[in-house]
């Protein structure tokens, strides 16, 4: 176990203020974090947040919207994100963009609001797309901040965030070496949700000192979806002595973004958002999505796969019986779990992930 | 006095269930009651009297069930390992494994070989449980066992479209209020039930046969209807209700 203190949202907010710098309130999943902090804008990351009481929000939207989308409005609405100057609202799914037109049409918010259209699949016409649309956000960010980023201040922070992803990607592939939890990993990651670049690249390197060659003996578990929320189902994995190896979540891998190509700074990020993991908001295949599945399971050597899916998030839905169906032709076993991020895990889905890990651990033993 | 090698709880939402073995697995005593809020006290007060008649003195206590992190055992498994199990010995077959409980549903794929392929249960939500007939049961006055009983010999049918307990309830008492026959209405909640149980069978591909579980097993209107639905005449133990303190007490024995 390693004790390091990571600042809170609030702690990193007032700092930044302190500072001088703005705060932009950023909704799920993708956008170039670069192009905010060449602005000196802190960009601070809203998933719901989770146990948020959404009363305020229902009156708004329908039922059937996800609690990430209920919570996030509902957080406006009790005065969460006074503190932005900034909300920026990329449109990753139906509820999203139904969220930024709310604000657009109705809330009429006193923070500059940015929405982000993002293309869906691979090809240079996205690529293209995508960077005219971050020059339209350059323009806006430009006008509400009346400073101006040349081309070496962006490419000087596209390349921090290159370099970060490296580290990531780094942690991720030290994960069995590290004495860590899967909360405290997750905790760790989750934190660039937040933090400013530096402090989040001396954290992962605090924690990759402590990395050693003894390897975990334990069930290893991809998990999939869009955040793991509750945060419980990651010490029920634990406590069956199972860990999660790898991830395919919005929060974490699907926004480990590799390295640009392009000399424009535009073309660069747009490439990297553009070309990164297999993302159901992207509408990549049933095929990309489990071939990228099957080759987490390689690399980590995890026993199954679980789908921890937020209630009613519907990109993710369509793809369940696909991908189940796929992995189980390749002898992967893999469960859906259905959560709202407002709620704690119940009884069931603790017995359902238990039950899950004991299957695999009687395949292990058996095979 | 005998010895008991092992012993398996299930605590239930509804029931608390005992299955003591010897060392070959034989069952030495089944002990079925009512759950208890405080089933810890419930258990430790059922062991001390077991100790009149066996050795339970080192007898290994596997938990499972609900309740199962109450009680001080030797090891705690879930539900779905141990009811696979218990019914896997028991029919010595593999197939679609269901266990009807008093609060939740599981569909278990077993192997063969007796291994778990995959499962299913019911979200939070009592639709399809025990729990849903027994709330109509109780609204309508009529003894829980006799709902099967009357859905048996019933010449009629109504619809319930809801498989909520609650909605289902509250559809019931309006098709009475309409005019409709008690037993026609009945037969309909148990069909509804069943519905819901096969949908979830479909849903993880039925595999025959079909072994059932659960007190809800017991239930011939259910047993009869599944195998209309299924097309495949369930196989039923002596004892449903005990299959999962069974395989618990069994999980017990191996190393």
């Amino acid at each position: 176990m390693l004790h390091i203190k990571i600042p809170t949202r609030r702690e990193v907010i007032e700092k930044a203020k302190a500072e001088g710098k703005k705060i932009a309130a950023v909704y799920p999943i993708h956008y170039p974090r670069e192009l905010f902090r060449a602005f000196n804008i802190q960009p601070i990351e809203v998933w719901g947040p989770p146990k948020t009481d959404t009363k305020k929000a229902n009156a708004h939207l329908q039922s059937y919207i996800c609690s990430v989308v209920q919570s996030g409005l509902a957080f406006y609405l009790e005065g969460g994100i006074n503190v932005a100057d900034i909300i920026v609202v990329p449109h990753s799914c139906d509820s999203l963009q139904g969220l930024g037109s709310i604000y657009k049409d109705f809330i009429k918010p006193k923070q500059e609001l940015i929405t982000i259209y993002l293309p869906r699949e691979k090809n240079r016409e996205n690529v293209e797309f995508l960077s005219k649309e971050l020059k339209r956000i350059y323009k806006q960010l430009a006008e509400f901040t009346h400073f101006e980023p040349d081309r070496e201040k962006l490419l000087e922070e596209i390349k921090k965030e290159e370099e970060i992803d490296v580290l990531v990607a780094k942690f991720y592939k030290s994960r069995e070496n590290l004495p860590l939890s899967s909360r405290e990993f997750y905790t760790i990651l989750r934190a660039r949700e937040y933090l400013p670049v530096e402090l989040f690249k001396n954290i992962l390197n605090y924690a990759l000192l402590h990395s050693s060659s003894g390897k975990l003996k334990k069930t290893g578990i991809v998990i999939s979806g869009l955040l793991p929320e509750p945060m419980e189902i990651l010490d029920v994995i634990d406590e069956m002595d199972g860990f999660v190896a790898l991830d395919d979540m919005a929060c974490c891998m699907r926004r480990v973004y590799g390295e640009g190509s392009a000399d424009d700074p535009f073309e660069r990020m747009a490439e990297r958002i553009v070309n990164s993991t297999p993302d159901p908001t992207k509408g990549s295949s049933v095929d990309e999505r489990a071939d990228f599945l099957k080759s987490l399971i390689d690399i980590s050597g995890a026993k199954g796969v679980v789908f921890y899916n937020v209630k009613f998030c519907e990109p993710e839905y369509f793809y369940h019986p696909l991908l189940k169906d796929k992995l189980n032709e390749s002898g992967i076993k893999s469960i859906v779990i259905e959560t709202d991020i407002n709620e704690p895990i119940s009884q069931q889905t603790i017995t359902r992930i238990k039950a899950f890990i004991e299957m695999l651990k009687e395949e292990s033993r058996w095979a | 006095m005998e010895t008991v090698k092992s012993i398996g709880i299930d605590a239930g939402s509804t029931t608390l269930k005992i299955v003591g073995v010897n060392e070959e697995g034989k069952i030495l005593f089944t002990i079925v009651e009512d759950a208890d809020p405080k089933v810890e006290e419930q258990t430790e007060s059922i062991l001390n009297k077991l100790k009149e008649n066996y050795d339970i003195e080192s007898s290994k206590i596997v938990a499972t069930g609900y309740g199962s992190n109450l009680i001080k055992a030797d090891k705690k498994i879930t539900e779905i390992t141990c009811h696979a199990k218990g019914i896997y010995e028991h029919f010595k077959s593999g197939g679609t494994a269901v266990d009807i409980g008093g609060q939740d549903n599981k569909v278990i794929l077993i192997s063969k070989g007796g291994k778990v392929i995959d499962f299913i249960m019911n979200d939070k939500c009592a639709s399809g449980t025990g729990r849903f007939l027994e709330n109509t049961a109780w609204r309508l006055k009529i003894p829980t066992e006799k709902m099967a009983e009357l859905a048996l010999n019933s010449d009629g049918e109504v619809k319930i479209s809801s498989t909520c307990a609650v909605f289902a309830e509250s559809e019931v008492i309006s098709h009475l209020s309409r005019g409709e026959k008690l037993e026609h209405v009945i037969k309909g909640l148990h069909r509804a039930m069943v519905k819901r149980i096969t949908s979830m069978i479909y849903a993880i591909g039925f595999n025959p046969p079909l072994m059932l579980s659960g007190g809800v097993a017991k239930n011939k209107a259910v047993v009869k209807m599944l195998e209309e639905e299924l097309g495949e005449k369930p196989l039923i133990p002596e004892n449903p209700q005990i299959m999962g303190a069974f395989g618990a007490a069994l999980l017990g024995l191996s190393k």
